[in-house]
């Protein structure tokens, strides 16, 4: 087991694409929580989230041979999660559905409190993380996706130029651009 | 207030945190910055608000997250061998053995007994019974109905006798009473 952490991501999907389980087990168990930290940004529901990183490892099992070394794992499996993401937000708006978390704060109540996920508590429980993924949760759709790629997953640039087929360039301004709008909705908090 | 060299020095503010700029527009940008008191404050906004996006809490998934996965990935592995089975050369062969079978059976059918074919509320090998059950020339229809009237008739008479035994039966019971 100690060998296999030593190995690369790109190792380790060449192994299971040979037939080795145990190398797919291990990128489980290297990608789940970076991916659930990835989507429940754009979903902002626990539960909805972890379904939507299963689906993301379904995929890569069942299309296991369709990945070629040229792009790195990580990449790979961000550009999988990211697409079912954005699907899923636009099957949600074509539903029209409103969960908890779309009510504004003066509409929210009372907090749901959930025992087994302190980890959804712990987001919540600071005033500025809370207006901050508000903040993030409102920006248009190529900005918070960026903000959370380069500022909360900290990807490269050229990682996130390659998830989302856009030019380095492009990139670059649509971070500085994002990150621009995050501070401008959240200049009050300082005033 | 912003004006346009403003906007032209907030586009560099990431490049500027990076330390990816260069040396030119550095210089520029730290000009811009000490003389201008709004772009500053929004670079040092923008310098908390990153680092509050590094201090977000980081999420796990549950427990039971890889189980339950490898239980779902178990299950397709079943669909998928149960569908390349069907979707297999062997089945395949077994089909096309069993259509050629039945075209077989009907054509030796056909072939065998084609009035079926032409009238198929007939029973198979009607022509046979047919045959075997045809009336003699010599017979008219008018002797079958004669024939027919004295099996009536017959029958009557069989009728008409256990109706008298019966009355023959009342009296004997009668008698003894």
């Amino acid at each position: 087991m100690t060998q296999v952490n030593l190995k690369t991501d790109e190792e380790l999907i060449a192994e299971f694409q040979a037939g080795n389980e145990n190398a797919f087990v291990e990128l489980v168990d290297r990608y789940k929580d970076r991916l659930i930290n990835f989507v429940y940004r754009f979903l902002n529901d626990m539960t909805d989230a972890e379904d939507l990183v299963q689906e993301t490892f379904l995929k890569v099992y069942k299309n296991k041979h369709a990945y070629r070394e040229i792009a790195k794992f990580s990449t790979w499996i961000y550009t999988i999660a990211g697409n079912l993401a954005r699907s899923e937000l636009r099957k949600r708006k074509r539903r029209k559905t409103y969960t908890m978390s779309d009510l504004s704060y003066a509409d929210n109540e009372f907090t749901p409190v959930d025992t087994d996920k302190d980890t959804e508590g712990i987001v919540f429980n600071s005033y500025a993380g809370e207006e901050i993924l508000k903040a993030i949760k409102n920006l248009a759709e190529p900005f918070k996706t960026i903000i959370i790629l380069r500022d909360i997953q900290e990807l490269s640039y050229e990682d996130i130029s390659t998830i989302l087929d856009i030019p380095m360039g492009t990139v670059k301004s649509r971070v500085n651009r994002a990150r621009l709008k995050l501070q401008e909705t959240l200049s009050y908090l300082r005033e | 207030m912003q004006n346009n060299e403003c906007v032209f020095i907030c586009e560099q503010f990431t490049e500027y945190r990076e330390n990816t700029l260069s040396i030119e527009l550095k210089s520029q940008v730290d000009t811009h910055l000490a003389a201008c008191s709004s772009c500053a404050k929004v670079f040092q906004e923008l310098g908390l608000v990153l680092d509050k996006l590094k201090q977000l809490p980081t999420l796990s998934t549950t427990q039971e997250f890889t189980n339950i996965l490898m239980a779902r990935i178990q299950h397709l592995d079943q669909e998928s061998v149960l569908h390349r089975m069907y979707n297999s050369s062997y089945t395949r062969v077994a089909g096309y053995a069993i259509a050629a079978g039945l075209i077989v059976a009907i054509g030796l059918n056909i072939w065998i007994d084609p009035v079926s074919l032409s009238n198929p509320d007939r029973s198979p090998g009607y022509a046979v019974q047919q045959q075997s059950n045809q009336i003699p020339q010599s017979k008219s229809f008018a002797g079958q109905i004669d024939s027919s009237s004295d099996k009536t008739e017959d029958s009557l008479k069989i009728q008409y006798k256990s109706i008298d035994s019966g009355s023959q039966k009342l009296q004997l019971v009668n008698d003894s009473e």
